[in-house]
């Protein structure tokens, strides 16, 4: 883990000091918005061999970005399962897959969300009219409307942090080192590694999205709808009356 | 469901969709399924239907200026809505319906003046005071345009069809929701959009107009007609689906038989869908009230099932969410308020103007 994080801060730094110095981060001339540098493509691995569903990310996450409780950019679930006569859990960490062809794009009737050159796929809440059709089209549940702001909200792969040249805060903290975050364009790149070196699967590839969060040692049945028994118990009950406030 | 994998913690989303949204599509779907109901005595020249024409001209403008109003409200910033004409996104159906709708409705308030036109003038004459100044105002010469009444008639039809196409589409493209994602919703709306109108129009047939038997009589025709394409429609849906196996018919079998029995297949499918057509086809006038409100209610439920249910049904994990409705503006009273401002509407557009033509002027 250790070493993971100093290979990207080493990677990063380069990256950050070659676009302060040569400028190559984009800012649209007709919208001024951000639009990150084309050079890069930012996107996760998530072992799940290492991950232990220790949810430290999802609190980490909620820290960093200040996400209203009851509500997640990202969460890890949990299922149990039964082989033979033998009981067991399985984790799946899950967030915005900052999609290659992403359908919450061209839904939006405002072009708030966006995705920028460096492929990170973002919401611009100042134009947003949280009409939520974005969370309709979204076949991840990854997005919700943030009652806080009034407009659409999702995972933004910590791009305030890693313009900065630091690790999303889920990376940073994940225990088990389960969740690597690097540049796809970049073969060197822990994570290029990792997906030449593992057979990798992205979520719910029936939905053609090209997804770029991929899983190493994802059960097949869990790649797309769960089609399990339900929760047992229900979401008010389990986080309690601060979710009505 | 899988008994050897249980969900113990999953992403569960609450709808994003709200009440308004219910109500948005279902007013509009009134408003053009009355519309199109217009169009045999104004444009087609049936002279026998007007009334009948009248009666959905009032049930058209009346859904069709209060469904805009629930549409802007279930934006999470309603306040932004100038973003929607500052950022056209034609990839969009919600950014193409932003500049249909809006043409619909003028389109229709346009049309409704023309036909109202000669009888304001006539109410301006026959009355005094302060309405019969409006009326004068608003009658602008008073005289007769058929032409201009075809014209605009034939135009309003062209939007109404947009209108119709776009807010099934919207619907129809989200593969995320296979629910929604298929060419029945397109049609669905359209088909409990005109059975919604016709019912309402059985009501208020015998509440503010004279009851006329043969305005009955042409609406218990579209009922019979409508209800029963629904129900065939339905069933297409259906049987189609679980021969195919498509992710669509499935999803719907589950919800009738599995997610929300009580409200689709009891509540929506036999109560007010299949009682109103066999009442109906049965000769069962007298209970036209019946037939009425539950063909009504059948458009709205159609809706809330789709809009509301359809949301419940999570993309990621297993069974259906759990929803009980707010009673504040998120909820009952997004619901309550619409109505109200729909029956503002008609109270307004009863008392003031001659809606019913000449031959029923008010002040007669
Ligand atoms: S996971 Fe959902 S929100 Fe994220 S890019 Fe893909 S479609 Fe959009
Ligand atoms: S909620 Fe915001 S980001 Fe999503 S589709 Fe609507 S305007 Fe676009």
């Amino acid at each position: 883990m250790e070493e993971s994080r100093r290979k990207f801060f080493k990677g990063i730094a380069v990256a950050a000091g070659t676009t302060a110095l040569a400028s190559t981060a984009r800012v649209s001339a007709a919208t001024k918005r951000p639009m990150g540098d084309a050079s890069h493509r930012w996107g996760m691995v998530v072992d799940l061999r290492k991950c232990i569903g220790c949810q430290a990310c999802t609190v980490a996450c909620h820290m960093e970005n200040d996400v209203p409780i009851g509500k997640f950019r990202t969460i890890v679930s949990n299922y149990e399962i039964k082989i033979g006569n033998k009981t067991r859990s399985v984790v799946l960490p899950r967030l915005c897959n900052h999609c290659e062809d992403p359908p919450c794009i061209p839904v939006c009737p405002v072009k708030a969300t966006y995705q920028r050159d460096d492929g990170m796929v973002v919401v611009d809440n100042s134009r947003c009219v949280g009409c939520a059709y974005c969370v309709q089209a979204c076949p991840y549940d990854a997005r919700f409307i943030n009652p806080e702001t009034n407009t659409a909200d999702k995972c933004t792969f910590c791009v305030h942090r890693v313009e900065a040249g630091l690790l999303p805060a889920c990376v940073e903290t994940c225990v088990g080192g389960a969740r690597m975050f690097g540049d796809l364009k970049d073969p060197q790149s822990q994570v290029s590694k990792l997906i030449a070196k593992f057979p990798t699967e992205g979520l719910r590839p029936e939905m053609k999205t090209r997804p770029q969060v991929y899983y190493i040692g994802l059960d097949d049945r869990f790649n797309s709808k769960v089609e399990g028994t339900p929760s047992l118990w229900k979401r008010e009950e389990a986080l309690g009356e601060e979710v009505e406030s | 469901m899988n008994t050897n994998i249980v969900d113990l913690i999953s992403v569960t989303r609450e709808v994003s969709w709200l009440s308004w949204g219910v109500q948005y599509f279902f007013l509009i779907g009134l408003s053009y399924g009355a519309f199109f109901m217009t169009l045999p005595a104004f444009v087609f020249g049936r002279k026998n239907m007007e009334k009948t024409g009248r009666l959905a001209l009032l049930i058209a403008i009346t859904c069709g200026i209060a469904a805009p109003v629930a549409l802007v409200s279930d934006l999470h910033q309603p306040g932004r809505f100038y973003n929607f004409y500052l950022h056209f996104t034609p990839t969009s159906w919600m950014s193409w319906g932003s500049f249909f709708l809006p043409a619909y409705v003028v389109l229709l308030l346009i049309y409704a003046w023309l036909i109202y036109r000669p009888d304001l003038e006539l109410q301006a004459s026959n009355r005094s005071g302060m309405l019969a100044r409006v009326s004068a105002l608003l009658a602008l010469g008073g005289s007769e345009s058929p032409k201009a009444i075809k014209v605009l008639g034939y135009m309003t039809m062209f939007s109404a069809i947009l209108v119709a196409t776009y807010t099934g589409s919207e619907m129809a493209v989200v593969r995320a929701r296979p629910l929604l994602n298929g060419p029945m919703m397109p049609l669905l709306y359209l088909l409990t959009g005109v059975c919604g109108a016709a019912g309402l129009g059985l009501l208020l047939n015998r509440i503010i107009a004279d009851a006329s038997e043969s305005v009955s009589d042409n609406l218990n025709r579209v009922l019979v007609v409508f209800l029963g394409l629904t129900i065939l429609t339905v069933l297409f849906w259906m049987l189609t689906g679980l021969a195919s196996q498509s992710a669509s018919g499935m999803v719907l079998m589950r919800l009738a038989t599995e997610y929300n029995p009580f409200l689709f297949t009891l509540l929506w499918l036999a109560l007010c869908t299949l009682l109103p057509f066999l009442l109906i086809i049965n000769k069962q006038y007298k209970t036209w009230w019946l037939s009425g409100f539950l063909s009504v209610a059948g458009a709205w439920l159609f809706r809330w099932s789709m809009f509301i249910d359809g949301q419940r049904i999570p993309k990621t994990g297993a069974g259906f969410n759990d929803y009980s409705i707010p009673l504040g503006t998120e909820g009952l009273l997004g619901i309550a308020g619409t109505l109200g401002l729909w029956l503002l509407l008609v109270i307004m557009i009863t008392s003031f103007i001659p809606w019913q033509g000449s031959k029923q002027d008010t002040s007669v």
